[in-house]
Parts: C-alpha cells; sequence; structure tokens
C-alpha cells in the first residue's frame, strides 16, 4: 500500500482517490495557461463591452433577441445558429482527426475551469505534497485557515463566474446594481446559483471525473482517430526496459532503456492515468506527461521527446502523414462553409413580412363589383435603422390595396402589423387565388421582402 | 521507486443505482437542453394556447421556457430510463446460455 491509498474520497461518481496534478512548467503547459488566459478573459470581458448605446452581446431571450455586435438576430434566424454548430461540429472532426483530443486539452470549458481552481488551490495549499500533507493531517487551526481560504476563493470566483454567465442573458450592469441592492428577479438568482454551483462542483471536485464518466466525447472520439492522427504517446520501443540507473551509466549496456521510471508522467496527470501504458480514453490530452518527460529527459543528457506527439505510423517507423485526404476534406469542407456562413449573415435580409388572412371574414362585397378581402400584413424591420415601406400586391387582373396611409413607418428592431384591404373586380375571380403580398423600403437602401397569401371570392 | 500504477489503483465504484440515476439524469438534461433551444427558436411561448380562448397558457415568456426545459427533461429521461432498463435487463450473451447459475441450458 502507498500513502495514497490512505485518502480515498467519496467522489462525486465514483468512490476516488483525489488526485494531486504535480505543478509542472513547459512549453505545453505554458500554451494552455495561454488558452485560459484568453477564454476566460473572453468570457468575464465579453458582456460588459458596450456598442451604439447597448450591450455588445446580449442573448435577449425574453424580447426574442441576439444582438452579437451590430447583428441583431430573430428567432427567424436561427438557421445561422444550426450552421454555427455545424461548422463546430466539423472543426470538432477536423481536430481530433488532425491531433486528437486537443480541444479536451486546451479549450474545454472544463479543463479550463479546472485550470483555474488548481491554480487558487496551489496558491493557497502550496505543491502536490503540501497538499497530501495537509490532506492527512488533523484539522488544526492553519488547516482550518488554508482550507477555510481555498473555500472562499472557489466560491467568490464560481459566484462571479455564475453572475457573468447571467450577465450574457439580462443586461450586466443593470444585474450588477440589482446584484448590489439584493434584488435580483427569481430567474436572476436561481440561475447565478445554479451556474455558479455547477462551476463549483465540476472544477473544484469532480474535475477529471466529469471526462470519465459524463463527456460522451471522450468516448466517441477514438472513432475518428485514424493511424496518422497525432496523439500524445510515449515511445515503447525507446523507453522500454524501464528502470533506474545511476548517473552517466551506460543503460543500453546495462539492458534498459530511456525511461528512468521517475514516475513523474503520472504525477502530473490530471486524470491520474500511466500514459506508458498506452492510449486510455481518459486522457485529455493536456500534455502534461510531455512537458514533465522532456524535463526529466533534459536533467539526464537523453534526447527528449520519449513521451511526444506522434502519430501511431510514426511510432512504428513508418512516413507520417498530417495532410491526407481525410484531414484535406475536412479543411476544405469547412473552409467552404465558414465562407459561406460569412457571406450569408453579411447578406441576409433585414426585413420580413408575414400575411395573415383575417378569420373573421372570408370576403366581403363592395361597390362597384368589387370583392374585399381583410389581412393583418405584419412588417419586420431586423435592420438597425428606421425604415418607412411601401405595400403593393400582385397576382389577379386590377388588384388594389388599401392601408389608410401612403407609407409605413418601423423603427429598428420593431415589427409592425398593419390592417390591410385588398380588392380585385368580381369578374377577374372566382372562388379564390393567391396572391403576393410585397414590402420595399421607400428609401435608397431598396429593402425588399414579399409573402404569399390566399384571395378568397364567391364561386358563382 | 515508487509503484507509479498503485498510486491511483483501487477505486471503488458508486453502487449501481446511483450511476443510473447519474446516467439518466445526466444525458436527458443535454437532450432537453438542445430540444428546449431549438423548440423554442420557433415557438413564442406567450403564444401558446392563444387562440383568442383560452387566455395564454403562460403568463411569461421565461416561465414557458422553464415549463418546456422541465417537460423536455422528462420526456428524455423517461426515453433514457426505458433504454438502460431494456440494456440492463437483457442477457448479456447468447453464447454462454446456460452457462450461469439459475438458467436452463440447451434441453
Amino acid at each position: 500500500m502507498t500513502e495514497a491509498h490512505e485518502h480515498v474520497e467519496g467522489g462525486l461518481y465514483a468512490a476516488r482517490q483525489k488526485i494531486y496534478p504535480r505543478e509542472i512548467a513547459g512549453r505545453y503547459q505554458s500554451l494552455r495557461v495561454y488558452a485560459v488566459w484568453a477564454l476566460l478573459g473572453l468570457y468575464y470581458l465579453l458582456p460588459w463591452v458596450r456598442w451604439e448605446g447597448r450591450q455588445a452581446v446580449l442573448f435577449d431571450l425574453p424580447a426574442r433577441k441576439f444582438h452579437v455586435f451590430a447583428l441583431t438576430l430573430w428567432p427567424q434566424d436561427f438557421y445561422f445558429l444550426t450552421w454555427l454548430l455545424v461548422i463546430a461540429a466539423l472543426s470538432l472532426f477536423f481536430f481530433t482527426a488532425l491531433a486528437g483530443r486537443l480541444f479536451c486539452g486546451y479549450a474545454c470549458p472544463q479543463t479550463v475551469w479546472t485550470e483555474v481552481f488548481l491554480w487558487m488551490e496551489r496558491w493557497v495549499e502550496g505543491s502536490r505534497s503540501q497538499q497530501m500533507k495537509l490532506a492527512k493531517s488533523p484539522w488544526t487551526k492553519p488547516k482550518l485557515l488554508r482550507r477555510g481560504a481555498k473555500q472562499f476563493l472557489w466560491i467568490a470566483f464560481a459566484l462571479w463566474t455564475g453572475f457573468t454567465f447571467v450577465g450574457y442573458f439580462t443586461p450586466i450592469t443593470e444585474l450588477a446594481g440589482k446584484i448590489a441592492g439584493l434584488s435580483t428577479g427569481p430567474w436572476e438568482t436561481f440561475w447565478v446559483l445554479f451556474y455558479g454551483g455547477a462551476t463549483y462542483v465540476n472544477a473544484g471536485f469532480m474535475r477529471e471525473q466529469v471526462c470519465k464518466y459524463m463527456c460522451p466525447y471522450a468516448r466517441f472520439q477514438s472513432a475518428m482517430f485514424d493511424r496518422d492522427t497525432l496523439i500524445i504517446t510515449y515511445d515503447e520501443r525507446r523507453g522500454e526496459p524501464r528502470g533506474a540507473r545511476r548517473k552517466g551509466a551506460d543503460h543500453r549496456g546495462q539492458g534498459l532503456g530511456d525511461c528512468v521510471d521517475c514516475t513523474l508522467c503520472v504525477q502530473v496527470c490530471p486524470t491520474g492515468i500511466d500514459i506508458r501504458k498506452g492510449l486510455q480514453y481518459e486522457c485529455i490530452a493536456c500534455a502534461a506527461c510531455i512537458d514533465a518527460c522532456d524535463e526529466v529527459m533534459g536533467k539526464v543528457g537523453y534526447p527528449k521527446g520519449l513521451i511526444r506527439y506522434d502519430t501511431q505510423n510514426g511510432l512504428d517507423g513508418r512516413p507520417r502523414h498530417v495532410a491526407r485526404p481525410r484531414t484535406l476534406g475536412y479543411a476544405a469542407l469547412l473552409a467552404l462553409l465558414a465562407a459561406g456562413f460569412g457571406y450569408a449573415i453579411t447578406h441576409r435580409n433585414v426585413v420580413g413580412v408575414d400575411v395573415l388572412r383575417d378569420r373573421n371574414a372570408l370576403y366581403r362585397e363592395r361597390g362597384a363589383g368589387l370583392i374585399e378581402n381583410v389581412y393583418n400584413v405584419k412588417i419586420l424591420n431586423k435592420d438597425a435603422a428606421p425604415h418607412e415601406f411601401v405595400i403593393t400586391a400582385s397576382g389577379i387582373a386590377g388588384i388594389e390595396i388599401d392601408y389608410g396611409t401612403a407609407m409605413v413607418a418601423v423603427g429598428p428592431g420593431e415589427v409592425k402589423s398593419v390592417p390591410v384591404r385588398i380588392r380585385v373586380p368580381r369578374a377577374e375571380l372566382h372562388g379564390g387565388a393567391d396572391i403576393e403580398v410585397s414590402i420595399r423600403t421607400a428609401d435608397a437602401s431598396a429593402l425588399e421582402a414579399s409573402g404569399k397569401a390566399r384571395f378568397l371570392a364567391p364561386t358563382h | 521507486m515508487r509503484d507509479a500504477g498503485g498510486e491511483y489503483a483501487g477505486r471503488m465504484r458508486w453502487p449501481r443505482l446511483g450511476q443510473d440515476v447519474a446516467i439518466v439524469a445526466w444525458s436527458s438534461f443535454l437532450v432537453a437542453s438542445v430540444a428546449a433551444m431549438v423548440c423554442f427558436a420557433f415557438l413564442d411561448p406567450l403564444l401558446v394556447g392563444n387562440d383568442d380562448y383560452p387566455p395564454p397558457a403562460f403568463s411569461s415568456r421565461m416561465t414557458g421556457y422553464a415549463v418546456g426545459f422541465f417537460f423536455f427533461w422528462l420526456v428524455a429521461a423517461l426515453s433514457s430510463l426505458l433504454t438502460l432498463y431494456l440494456v440492463r435487463t437483457a442477457r448479456s450473451d447468447h453464447s454462454d446460455r446456460g452457462a450461469e447459475e439459475g438458467t436452463r441450458g440447451p434441453e
């Protein structure tokens, strides 16, 4: 039994021993730190950015409008979100085929927030061995103080995270005022606590268990791997048989490989696996073992890269094909979709029209041999500027339209319902016919849209 | 030199019931989130049941979203539960029929 066996924790899903990843510096760990700063910086600062007098990024659910800088997205623009999700999924395929679980190691919110919680834990409780010692020590005053300080930092950070999350859905400056005055509504309170609580539990306690037990991607990512995917691997042919040796000894002569069996690769692993046993689905590709091993190899004077990013073919001594039909195909498709998305979102129609028949009357006979139908025409102005619209109708000879005024003014981001009477000479029509109602802006923008409707007339 | 493999060995698992509840709740939560998002992109909760009479089904959009989400969660959880039940109760391997105790072997 090793010392670690004595503090088995009741984990949240599987009873587990708490994993104390050893701190490690190196090029991949620096990359991860930059990723944490970039992603979390974006997350925490974005809601505070202003754009033309309003919050730049605001998903206004009660008003059913999403603001993203100059864009205002309506429920009708839902397909853009679908498109974006397709691009996201394809990116995941592409990067997984290229270099394995890059997303898990560098960009997944679970990894990123866990990393920050680990920093706070280390800052308060010290290094890996100090943390393990503290965990075993009785509840003395210093332990109480350190544990209390850690919890305080974690909870404060988690609450700020929850507050920021809700700040994407409700104006964040107002929300800050409400929180300061303790007057948040029930939904806001619930979501701040829910998201904050989820962050606290996931990043503080569940950590690698989320990846191991809850993440669907961890289970199916291997299906996207092939023999040319870059993965984090231990070079078994070079490293084995592993074993301790005296410094400067001729290990080859003693029949030993390059692995000095220092177990640092295991100690730095946030999911607690031994990479030397081969690729395992618990591996989140954080590359901490690469950094740890490179450091050791440097110290003992062996070439670096005993644990490295490599392909299965590379390990077997065959040529590597990072650019291959699969990755090139994904890349081309991805570029095409992204370009299409960029074009569509900048060229989308910012006006729209809905034509609804008045359900109370089929038709009315007017003087001078005219049949009249009444409609409710809804004009959508998704543009950032106000517009005046002219409504026209077509589809039947001699069709006339009457909506009271010459032009309908609709403000930016507004919908206006206009009661419209459409008249057709009786002689032109028996029964019913389809008509088209069009709107066009009267100004230089010349935006237009049209909708179809049914016009009803007597059958005889 | 410490036995590296043994450092984190000896993990125990939750009881089966706990695992089942967690798997069902979590996977249906994911699906319900997507379902609620797609559903309310097309459907305005304020217009549900608002056909002049009877009055609107929900007093505010946020209430409508919440009720919708929990409804989806419930439905998805029932489906997951049924799936899990069928998988858990199925005979695991047809080749060794009769090999387990209490089951009848081939005639």
